[in-house]
């Protein structure tokens, strides 16, 4: 094992703060090591922490003064946690802005104790990027030798028996995608470049992957049914109920508007109707129960966020207060409506038809604005 | 003296053999259960034998409110073991909650549905402690997956302890629970030194206890709980009422129909003193122990003149489980009947094998690999979440994970409450379906009909109708209307034989004469029996049975139309209080506009004019109409898809839908919740949207210059139409605009251009303000447009505009005709311009053809002019 124990040997605090985002296993350091000491449950052979000490981990446990980390289902943590408990790879699809990512990271690091061996997918991934490749000045010079070669995330982690997390998979063409298949069924990895037992990597106790894939682009990249065989699926959906997320958003913007330098925290009524907008455009439902129109762009919780930033920004910047009606409808369209000419057209009418609708000042103030939706 | 409270969650196999194992130990000589007190005569009925799931279904209705519930029972309700076990046992077995028909009850058509869930903080409370997404996954981890530890009591009671806590309940749970400690304290006394048993729902066990034990729940609180008019100071059930004499007893009073006869048993004698208590006799228990000279708690009667009775009817695991939201209790009543009967571990093989059949009879691969994968993952799930055995969530989430291998586009149903959504994975959906079952409850045969059946041949026959012989009814006729309407509500409620062979289609169809031939059917007489779920009176019952077609037809337009207009049929709209939320509901989802428009035109046109059916202005149709016109106008404004674009043609079943929009803006403004005002914006906005359908901004345009008729003052002046007709002049789109704009605003266009001067021959042009302004009538300038086109622009702008004109009736297209001869200064007959020899398109095709062969000649060089 050469991964480094980052709750161990991790950085001071100082040098945490410099870093722009520190991967979990450093920000929540404490945790893990309390978590650690105090595991009494047995672990799954290569495991950091038994399941139950992961759970904890991810959902929170207020007596035990371990941090809700994730807004969801438990039942989706418990069964993501036995999916790769049971030898099998764990797939999170959802909704971009569903927090796919931060659970992958979450579990990385409850499980393996370090969440950066990361393939990020894309239409420019090669297999170089996930299996290995070679470092040329030495190749040419020595020949293929293990100190030519340059291992990539997935060749680490079976050899090292750590967990492999694969980005956007789906965003991959799918020869690389198939490439996955033999490391996954056979649980090996052939460098055929090599003699001798380097030229076969098998894969240590505690190797596996979380991939996450995105719905919005199902159909582009489909996986092949091989593939989609070793994985278990677990659809990652957007919080369900309005006190949950409004309280994350609130949360979060407080945080992002006391970092941009702005002191007043945002409004109440503000977020709450901005929330509730986000919601019934992204459902295509409205509270009573009439149906709107879903928005094809993406409405996640974190679009939600970074929108209540804006309109705190520029409720501090421009006028010295926090964020009104207005800074939310202007945002809004950049937002929602993107480069989107029916989205927009959708969200005008939402404004004019279904806020007028609403009781309260906020709505009535909603609707006031809506002239101020550009485009 | 010694009482033991039981609380336990309604349809709970673990809390029915708690129950079970408590009575063999303890041997009460009472035994009291969470049930409607009206019914304790008749237990004996309710004991037949019959095959659970039975249910008590109960009937309300007095001038302001109508209400009907169920009081489900399955073989493994904790409550159903409570009344055979404990009669069995020799104790007395007595329900001792309020009626169903009282006001503590209202809104609510389970008694047995989990009562903390109506206290969504405390049980969110729970769940946060202990860090579970959901009642039933806390319930499964304390409860139900380990059935004989040998602390469940104690767990069953922390648990409600934890939800009730310090949780203020509400005004009806505090009247049901004093009402339920007065039975408890009357049998403490009755029983001397013999212990007493209480099972009820856990979320009233503490605060039962606490009443008893405090002696509070007195006089105060047993006002309240009579509150809504129930009196008090009413004799009991007493124990000689024969089980079935209630039901065959005619009702006298207020002449209102059999039904009225099974108030329970109880003989309502409305006596001066609220609150007084009655002497009764304790129910026929087997035993006939303790017969002591207790006093019970007066059942409370309902109002004067209110309707009320309670009877038993078959139930099944499909309805069980489809109440939604906090009307469930335990969901999947299949896997909680074989929990009951073999244990969890033999309950989750079964379902395991059920799910894998189920899903291989319908095609869908389930490989062996796939399901020992699940059977290791619910291995490992169990013991993650403290499971000595895989309960239901770990197995079904075990499934889920090993069988499906694609993204959801609905969350698994068992992580949230609520039905099945639309949407669901079909694996998702066969795991669901497995769950529940198909069980259906028989009634034992001696069990007394429901007064339904009663109630219909009383109606048959006072109206004559004895169901063999063929009837014509004249519906302008009073007794005819009256016929009818039985006849339609036997057909609504899928009685047999009960065919109408003519009559009118809908509320639009001009016919006042029906034709009845019933046949004998087979069945008729089962069909009634299982109609009698509906209610006790034919009229209720057939309002029931629409609600359940309408929940039904979702936001399907001509299925919700369909019911609307048999509810009118069945003279039933006055009685339609839950059906106008579910119209409402599904029209105000609906995505088409044109059978939307259709609906709306028919709810309208009855609610203006009828003179047959007696519905004029009346109010389910004004809900209708309302839903709908603010429903379309949402649509309108949306990209909505069907008859866009040039190639397309206008979409005359939309147009048609603006029509009746306009006219319920004109006819039936004080119904709609949208001002005129705000719905001219509306169309002032689609007019100008150069994305929308041609044919629904010419719409949108006429509508805007009628509803702003006579125009506001300080509005605007609206665009002339001549201009507006300028901007879409292109050959495509003409037709299609022209089209809207006649559909909605002919006979202002009319009148329009017979003040700006058209009648002046030939001045068409001459600009003299009015709707003119700013260029020309529009005759004037269609003829301009027209006449300025080239050949092929004109084939191309053909068929639109025919149709555009089809909604002028032929004298105006006469009137218009002779205008456009006088304009060019000519005279002759205008009907004659409208006749041509031979179909216009065939001309047209004609025409088409003769171009093309020139241009072909022309091509080659050997053009006429060569």
């Amino acid at each position: 094992m050469t991964a480094v124990d980052p709750a161990g040997a991790g950085p001071d605090g100082s040098a945490r703060d410099r870093l722009q985002r520190p991967p979990a296993e450093i920000r929540y350091a404490e945790e893990l090591a309390a978590l650690r000491a105090s595991d009494t449950d047995p672990r799954p052979p290569g495991w950091q922490l038994s399941l139950r000490a992961a759970r904890r981990f991810v959902v929170g446990d207020e007596e035990r003064g371990v941090s809700r980390k994730f807004v969801g289902d438990t039942a989706l943590v418990e069964r993501a946690l036995v999916a790769l408990a049971t030898n099998r790879g764990l797939m999170l699809v959802g909704e971009p802005g569903t927090a796919k990512s931060l659970l992958s990271e979450l579990i990385a690091a409850a499980v393996a104790g370090d969440s950066t061996l990361v393939v990020q997918g894309g239409a420019a991934t090669t297999e170089d990027h996930i299996k290995y490749s070679w470092n040329y000045a030495l190749l040419v010079s020595e020949g293929p030798s293990e100190r030519a070669l340059v291992p990539a995330p997935m060749l680490k982690g079976m050899a090292e028996g750590r967990l492999v997390r694969f980005e956007e998979i789906t965003r991959c063409p799918l020869e690389v995608q198939d490439s996955l298949l033999s490391l996954l069924s056979e649980r090996v990895l052939a460098v055929p470049e090599l003699d001798g037992p380097a030229g076969m990597v098998f894969a240590r106790q505690g190797f596996n992957v979380i991939a996450t894939a995105n719905t919005r682009d199902r159909g582009v990249n489909e996986m092949s049914a091989a593939l989609k065989r070793r994985f278990t699926f677990e659809t990652v959906f957007p919080i369900p109920d309005l006190d949950t997320e409004l309280a994350l958003v609130e949360a979060e913007s407080t945080a992002l508007l006391r970092r941009s330098g702005v002191p007043v925290a945002p409004d109440r009524d503000v977020l709450t109707v901005l929330v509730t907008v986000f919601r019934e455009l992204r459902s295509g439902t409205t509270g009573d129960g009439a149906s709107a129109d879903r928005l094809s762009s993406v409405m996640s919780t974190a679009e939600a966020v970074s929108v209540a930033h804006a309109v705190g920004v520029r409720g501090w910047f421009l006028r010295g207060g926090p964020g009104d009606a207005a800074d939310l409808v202007t945002c809004l369209a950049g937002t929602a409506a993107k480069d989107s000419p029916e989205d927009l057209a959708r969200l005008r009418r939402y404004l004019e038809q279904r806020a007028a609708s609403r009781g309260g000042a906020p709505w009535k103030a909603l609707h006031a604005a809506r002239h101020l939706l550009a485009g | 003296m010694s009482v033991t409270y039981l609380g336990v969650r309604h349809h709970s196999p673990a809390c029915a053999r708690l129950v079970a194992r408590t009575i063999e130990r303890l041997r009460p000589a009472h035994v009291l259960v969470e049930g409607p007190a009206d019914l304790d005569g008749r237990l004996d009925e309710l004991l037949l034998g019959h095959e659970p799931p039975v249910a008590v279904f109960s009937h309300y209705r007095d001038d302001e409110r109508s209400a009907t519930s169920w009081t489900p029972l399955c073989a493994y309700s904790p409550e159903w073991i409570a009344l055979t076990r404990g009669r069995a046992a020799g104790a007395e077995v007595r329900f001792i909650d309020l009626p169903a028909w009282h006001p503590a009850f209202a809104g609510r058509a389970n008694r047995y549905a989990d009562a903390e869930l109506r206290y969504a903080e405390a049980t969110a409370r729970l769940r946060h402690r202990f860090g579970v997404d959901s009642t039933d996954a806390l319930w499964d981890r304390m409860i139900e997956t380990d059935p004989d530890a040998p602390d469940l009591a104690e767990r069953l009671e922390a648990y409600f302890d934890a939800i009730r806590g310090d949780t203020e309940a509400d005004p009806s749970d505090r009247a049901r629970e004093a009402y339920m400690a007065e039975w408890i304290r009357a049998a403490l006394a009755a029983a001397g030194d013999r212990p007493v048993l209480v099972v009820t729902g856990g979320f009233h066990r503490p605060a039962l206890r606490r009443l008893v034990e405090t002696g509070g729940g007195g006089a105060r609180d047993r006002d309240a709980a009579a509150r809504g008019g129930a009196r008090a100071g009413v004799e009991a059930a007493g124990p000689d009422t024969d089980a079935g004499a209630g039901t065959d007893a005619e009702a006298g009073e207020a002449g209102t129909g059999a039904g009225a006869a099974v108030v329970a048993a109880a003989e309502a004698r409305p006596g001066p003193g609220a609150g007084a208590a009655a002497e009764a006799r304790p129910g026929a228990g087997a035993g006939g122990a303790g017969r002591g000279a207790a006093v019970w708690p007066a059942v409370p009667a309902p109002p004067e003149g209110a309707l009320s009775g309670s009877f038993l009817v078959p139930y099944s695991f499909r309805q069980l489980d489809s109440f939604a939201g906090y009307e469930s209790g335990m969901p999947s009543p299949a896997y909680h009947q074989w929990l009951w009967e073999d244990g969890p571990e033999a309950a989750g093989r079964r379902l395991v094998r059920t799910v894998a059949g189920r899903l291989r009879n319908r095609g869908h691969p389930v490989s062996t690999a796939a399901l020992v994968a699940a059977g290791a993952s619910a291995a490992a799930l169990a013991a993650l979440r403290g499971h000595p055995v895989p309960g239901r969530l770990d197995l079904l989430d075990s499934l889920a994970g090993a069988l499906v291998t694609e993204a959801l586009d609905e969350p698994l149903p068992w992580t949230r409450r609520g039905p099945l959504r639309a949407g669901s994975h079909p694996a998702v959906v066969e795991m669901v379906a497995a769950c529940c079952g198909d069980r259906v409850g028989r009634l034992h045969p001696d069990t007394p009909v429901p007064p339904l059946v009663h109630d219909v041949a009383g109606r048959l026959a006072a109206l004559g109708l004895d169901g063999t012989a063929p009837v014509t009814l004249r519906l302008t006729a009073p007794d005819g209307l009256e016929r009818s309407r039985v006849l339609h509500r036997l057909r609504v409620l899928g009685v047999p034989g009960y065919e109408r062979t003519a009559g009118p289609a809908d509320g639009t169809d001009p016919v006042v004469e029906e034709r009845w031939e019933p046949r004998p059917g087979a069945g008729r007489e089962a069909a009634l029996v299982e109609a009698g779920a509906y209610g006790a009176r034919l009229d209720d019952a057939a309002l029931v049975a629409l609600g359940d077609r309408a929940r039904a037809a979702a936001d399907d337009c001509g299925a919700l139309a369909a019911v609307l207009f048999d509810t009118v049929v069945c003279g039933a709209t006055h009685l339609a209080g839950p059906l106008v939320t579910r119209l409402r509901a599904g029209l105000a989802s609906a995505s088409a506009p044109g059978p939307l428009g259709s609906a709306l035109a028919t709810a309208l046109g009855l609610w203006r004019h009828d003179r047959v059916y007696g519905v004029a202005r009346d109010p389910l149709l004004a809900a209708a109409v309302d839903t709908a016109v603010t429903r379309l106008l949402w649509l309108v404004e949306g990209t909505a898809p069907g008859g866009r674009g040039p190639s397309g043609g206008p979409d005359r079943t939309r147009l048609r839908a603006l029509v009746a929009v306009r006219d319920a803006l004109l006819h039936a403004a004080p119904l709609l919740s949208v001002s005129r005002e705000a719905a001219a914006d509306v169309f002032r906005r689609v007019a100008a949207d150069p994305a929308a359908a041609p044919d629904l901004r010419g719409a949108a345009f006429g509508l805007v210059r009628v509803l702003s008729h006579p125009p506001r003052p300080g509005a605007g002046a609206e665009p002339g139409v001549a201009d507006a007709v300028r901007a879409v002049a292109a050959p495509a789109v003409l037709g299609d605009w022209l089209a809207g704009l006649f559909a909605v605003a002919r006979e202002e266009l009319a009148d329009g251009d017979g003040h700006t001067g058209d009648g002046r021959a030939g001045e068409g042009h001459a600009g003299d303000g009015g709707t003119g302004a700013g260029g020309g009538t529009l005759v004037g300038v269609l003829d301009e447009l027209v006449v300025a086109m080239s050949g092929t622009d004109f084939l191309i702008a053909l068929p639109a505009l025919r149709e555009a004109f089809a909604w002028f009736p032929p004298v105006e297209r006469e009137r218009i005709a002779a205008r456009l001869i006088e304009r060019r200064g000519l005279r002759g007959s205008a009907r004659a311009l409208l006749r041509t020899t031979a179909d216009p398109l065939d001309l047209a095709r004609a025409r088409t053809l003769e171009d093309h062969v020139s241009r072909t000649l022309d091509g080659l060089g050997l053009g006429a002019a060569g």
